[in-house]
């Protein structure tokens, strides 16, 4: 029987091309663009999950913002994970990193830079369940001067030798410090937030690293430590965090100790001094939505269409039900076929994911592992998939078997009467989807417009930052005044327009600023309340990054207070509550101990962080350094062929300079550009699946016009008998849609008002919703609706009457 | 007696008014019989004749087929009833355009949970009997109006059913075609099986032993 169904089915679809081409492909978009976007969000959402991985919860600070407590930090002190695992028996080990952004290291004559890596305590390997090729975990990171490095990069140092054992420089602060490699892990999955390409025994901290003889006991004064607890098996979280607050270990008044679990830091933490810039649950919620409306969509579709075709197969199963089918039967047969079709449609979406995977993959920035677990973790959707197969066919299934036989063989059974109303309403929804789609889709280009065009206050455009490890014997300096004397000799340089050295630049991470609280003003005031930003940054830094001066101008060389001299910004004068900026020109303010610092100038506000963060209260210092050299590359001198060039050109500077040192530069622009990456890979996706929305509705609505004007055949026939003319046939056919258009419209423009302001409210700076977004999007969808309706009912306007009037 | 019509009533209400579409029919039908009923357009033929196929429902009177109280059967039983021992032909065939011949005959099979190797027998049986063998895998759209009413009577045929209802079998078809459909119940009816049919056709009513006249829903 089964065989039977299955060929009438395979018929069946045959027969009714257009159809089954229409439902096919609807359901394979659906189902595909489904999988593609929960496949992202399954990659997401699977950020830090290892064995154990439920008990591993990170520390970090909450700041007192007003009478708030605000996450402010992501780091602590290296206290903090001692005196938790003292006081709370719940926390069963701790592990503390000093991160390093990148090192250098020196194995033979080859020296190499590599990025990501960290000081770590021993119980590393306790509490991340990573597994460890070479070495024993218990002792590898027990001994001063021990390093464990990743597969990779000890291939990358060390080629087919066997690195254990084997002794490496690395250099931090100008020091050279002597390690041995202890072991070899494999490297860490591309879903962690923390990617340790080396681990360096903490012990290693005092040799290693320069911050002055206390620094390395234990203290409360430097948070500059990632800590991890593992805690006990059913913790009771939020009885623990209470306590943990309660407790005030580090007894402050200004900020307190709070933990979270390391599986959700990856969408759900957005602190400062993060790892890696994270994911964002807003964007994952957004993106899980269009999965499933996507989907939905194409069911709808598919509700539709095979309904309207069901009354046309009354007479199929009228002939079914005399012939001694059951009820149960008929059930049965309509659903054996919706299931073929649904799976003809699911193995089309299948290969259009692998399909189109290495593009997706492209777009969306990361790379999707198809692993085995991850297969696993699919199930579920995979499930959710099956079931709305079985529900879409359920609906046309069950009416078809509901028809009494009498009236299907007379033909009385008629789409206009039958599941009308259901129809209406499945056009409304589809309708609906499409136009909060499409306001989504123009405000998030609106907003990303923005982002690209609102000025920041500093201009990022042609600017190079140069920066390496120098490896050098001398004392630092030296080494600062080698890096003048290079910085001048660049600008002899027909292509180099301007340079600078400093600290940090806009679009450089939060890493390179530092963060404290307390200052004293000139009219005797304290701020003890605000966390201030301060970097570093030589003269020429301000003119060159084309920051503006409210007041003053950029630090002064050879005057007294040369090493004194801080340049604030506008925000920094809001926050400490002083209007005008001539009551704090050339005035002091005094912070970290007593130095009177003294303040030259005012800049205007700029956007150090991109739109997405709002501008903090910052110090700019006067002071020597070698992090970055920017140099403003002459626009008009140098064409794009020409840049590389001059790019090895400039390295060849810096390397008769610094022979022994790494060299690497970026561009400010790409870098600043970066951080609206993934909102522009979301923007991206979020416009593909759109137009992808509105193809599967414009499908079914094309569908369902062919059908309607079929049904409707001889009413137009007799109408055009009676004189009625194309236009008015064709008012007639669209006049419905229209109206199911507007009552959508009504509905739609709450709801993606509501849902697109969540989406700007992740933006600190952001554009507003104008009317016209909506007006744009009921237009596109009314065009749309006209174009794809037209063409059905303008044929059956123009047909010949005649024809559609014969008997039957 | 195969079965019997008491007092049947059928109506409709439109406009809090009673329309009736059947008053009062009594009919008695033995087994062997070859019934035709006749009226005008709208005297309640293809309802009576629904009504004895148990596809429609009446709403007073009762109705007994073989010793079986039709009107206080649930519909499960009433189906199995007809499923088991009526066979349906109609005016416009009413074959499945998806199947061929073959694939037509054998349907009503499959729904009685007949095995497969003895469906086949069944068809081929009945592909012979009909003299339709070279046009087995023929769909319907590739036969003549007169072939297709062929398929339609040997499906309603091939469960071997007591009684054939045929609602204007003949209505589409010619005249030669006609009388060959009206020549073949004929000789249905000789070897046992009972026939009711619709027909406008005084010719073909004369096929039957029987005429029953039908106006208004009433039995004249």
């Amino acid at each position: 029987m089964l065989k039977n169904y299955l060929k009438i089915a395979l018929r069946y679809l045959l027969k009714n091309k257009l159809y089954s081409i229409i439902n096919i492909f609807g359901l394979a978009v659906g189902i595909a663009s489904f999988v593609l976007i929960m496949l992202y969000v399954n990659y997401e959402k699977s950020y830090d999950t290892f064995e154990g991985s439920e008990n591993v919860y990170r520390i970090y600070m909450d700041y007192l913002e007003g009478d708030t407590y605000v996450p402010g930090d992501a780091m602590t002190y290296n206290s903090s994970g001692p005196a938790l695992k003292e006081m709370f028996p719940e926390v069963l080990d701790y592990v503390r990193f000093y991160y390093f952004e990148k090192l250098a290291f020196k194995v033979g004559e080859k020296i190499l830079e590599q990025p990501l890596g960290s000081l770590a305590d021993p119980s590393y390997f306790n509490i991340f369940n990573y597994p460890l090729s070479k070495g024993d975990s218990e002792t590898v990171l027990t001994e001063p001067n021990s390093i464990v490095l990743s597969k990779s990069f000890a291939e990358k140092l060390f080629g087919n030798e066997n690195p254990l054992r084997r002794t490496i420089s690395v250099f931090e602060d100008g020091k050279e410090t002597q390690l041995t490699v202890t072991g070899i892990m494999e490297d860490v999955p591309e879903t962690a937030h923390y990617r340790n390409s080396f681990l360096i025994s903490y012990e290693t901290e005092k040799t290693l690293t320069d911050f002055g003889p206390t620094a390395h006991e234990l203290n409360w004064n430097m948070n500059n430590y990632y800590t991890y607890l593992k805690l006990a098996p059913n913790t009771n979280i939020d009885v623990l965090r209470q306590k943990i607050i309660d407790s005030d270990i580090e007894k402050s008044e200004t900020e307190r100790h709070n933990i979270e679990p390391i599986e959700d830091i990856h969408l759900y933490s957005d602190k400062p001094y993060e790892v890696t810039a994270n994911g964002s649950v807003l964007r994952i919620k957004f993106l899980t939505a269009i999965a499933f409306i996507i989907l939905v969509l194409s069911w709808l579709n598919y509700v539709n269409l095979s309904t309207t075709k069901s009354m046309e197969r009354a007479k199929e199963a009228g002939i079914r039900k005399v012939a001694g089918a059951k009820k149960s039967q008929l059930i049965v047969q309509s659903l054996m076929e919706s299931l073929l079709l649904n799976f003809i449609a699911i193995a089309i979406a299948l290969s259009i994911v692998f399909g189109v995977l290495p593009f997706y993959t492209n777009i969306i920035g990361n790379e999707l592992n198809l692993d085995w677990g991850f297969i696993v973790s699919f199930i579920p959707y995979f499930i959710f998939i099956i079931g709305g197969v079985i529900l879409a066919g359920l609906y046309p299934a069950l009416l078809l078997s509901r028809y009494s036989p009498a009236k299907a063989l007379k033909g009385k059974v008629r789409a206009s009467t039958e599941g009308i109303g259901l129809r209406k309403g499945l056009i409304v929804t589809q309708f609906f989807a499409t136009i909060v789609l499409l306001t989504g889709t123009f405000i998030i280009s609106k907003q990303i417009n923005f982002l690209d065009n609102q000025p920041i206050g500093a201009d990022v455009g042609q600017i190079i930052a140069l920066h390496g490890t120098v490896v050098s014997t001398q004392s630092d300096s030296l080494v600062n005044n080698d890096f003048r004397v290079l910085k001048e000799q660049l600008e002899d340089f027909p292509f180099i327009e301007k340079t600078a050295i400093a600290q940090t630049y806009p679009g450089d991470s939060f890493d390179n600023l530092s963060s404290s609280r307390g200052i004293w003003l000139p009219d005797g005031r304290s701020d003890k309340a605000n966390i201030f930003y301060t970097y570093h940054a030589q003269p020429d830094y301000f003119d060159l990054m084309d920051i503006e001066f409210l007041a003053g101008g950029t630090f002064v060389l050879n005057s007294k207070f040369e090493g004194n001299q801080i340049v604030v910004n506008e925000t920094f004068l809001k926050t400490v509550g002083i209007s005008s900026p001539e009551d704090l020109l050339n005035k002091t303010v005094s912070f970290w101990g007593n130095n009177e610092w003294k303040v030259v100038g005012i800049i205007k506000d700029y956007y150090h962080f991109g739109l997405k963060t709002p501008v903090l209260p910052t110090i700019v210092r006067y002071q020597d350094d070698i992090s970055n050299l920017l140099v403003k590359i002459d626009k008009s001198s140098i064409s794009i062929a020409g840049l590389e060039t001059a790019l090895s050109q400039i390295e060849n500077k810096w390397h008769e300079i610094f022979p022994q040192s790494t060299f690497n530069y970026t561009f400010l622009d790409e870098k600043f550009e970066a951080q609206y990456e993934q909102d522009k890979a979301f923007g991206k996706a979020f416009q593909i699946f759109t137009v992808l929305s509105i193809l599967i509705a414009s499908l079914g609505l094309f569908g369902l016009t062919a059908y309607t004007v079929v049904l409707r055949k001889k009413e137009i026939g007799i109408r055009k008998v009676n004189g009625a003319t194309i236009t008015q046939v064709l008012t007639l056919l669209n006049k419905d849609f229209v109206k199911l258009l507007g009552l959508a419209f009504i509905i739609a423009i709450p709801s993606s008002w509501y849902v697109m302001n969540q989406w700007l409210e992740g933006f600190t700076y952001r554009t507003n919703f104008s009317w016209w977004i909506f007006a744009l999007a009921g237009t596109t969808a009314l065009l749309i609706t006209f174009l794809t309706v037209s063409w059905q009912s303008f044929k059956a306007a123009i047909a010949n009457p005649v024809e559609s009037l014969k008997d039957e | 007696m195969l079965l019997q019509l008491n007092n049947i009533f059928k109506w409709v209400t439109t406009g809090g008014q009673r329309i009736f579409l059947l008053k009062d029919i009594n009919l008695e039908v033995e087994e062997g019989e070859f019934i035709s009923i006749m009226g005008p357009s709208g005297s309640g033929k293809s309802t009576l004749l629904n009504v004895i196929g148990m596809l429609d429902t009446f709403d007073e009177g009762e109705y007994n087929f073989m010793d079986e109280s039709v009107h206080s059967l649930k519909e499960k039983h009433r189906s199995n009833l007809y499923k088991q021992y009526i066979g349906f032909v109609f005016q416009s065939y009413h074959l499945l355009d998806e199947l061929t011949v073959k694939e037509n005959l054998e349907m009503p099979l499959i729904y009685k949970k007949i095995k497969g190797s003895e469906r086949k027998a069944m068809v081929a049986d009945m592909l012979d009997r009909f003299n339709i063998v070279g046009k087995k895998d023929l769909f319907p759209a590739q036969l003549s109006g007169g072939q297709q009413q062929l398929v339609g009577v040997a499906r309603a045929l091939i469960a071997s059913p007591k009684l054939i209802l045929a609602d204007e079998p003949t209505g589409n078809l010619n005249s030669k075609q006609g009388e060959e459909i009206m020549e073949l119940f004929k000789q249905l009816n000789e070897e046992g099986v009972t026939i009711i049919q619709v027909t406008h056709s005084e010719k073909n009513a004369e096929y039957g032993s029987r005429i029953i006249n039908l106006l208004d829903g009433r039995m004249v």
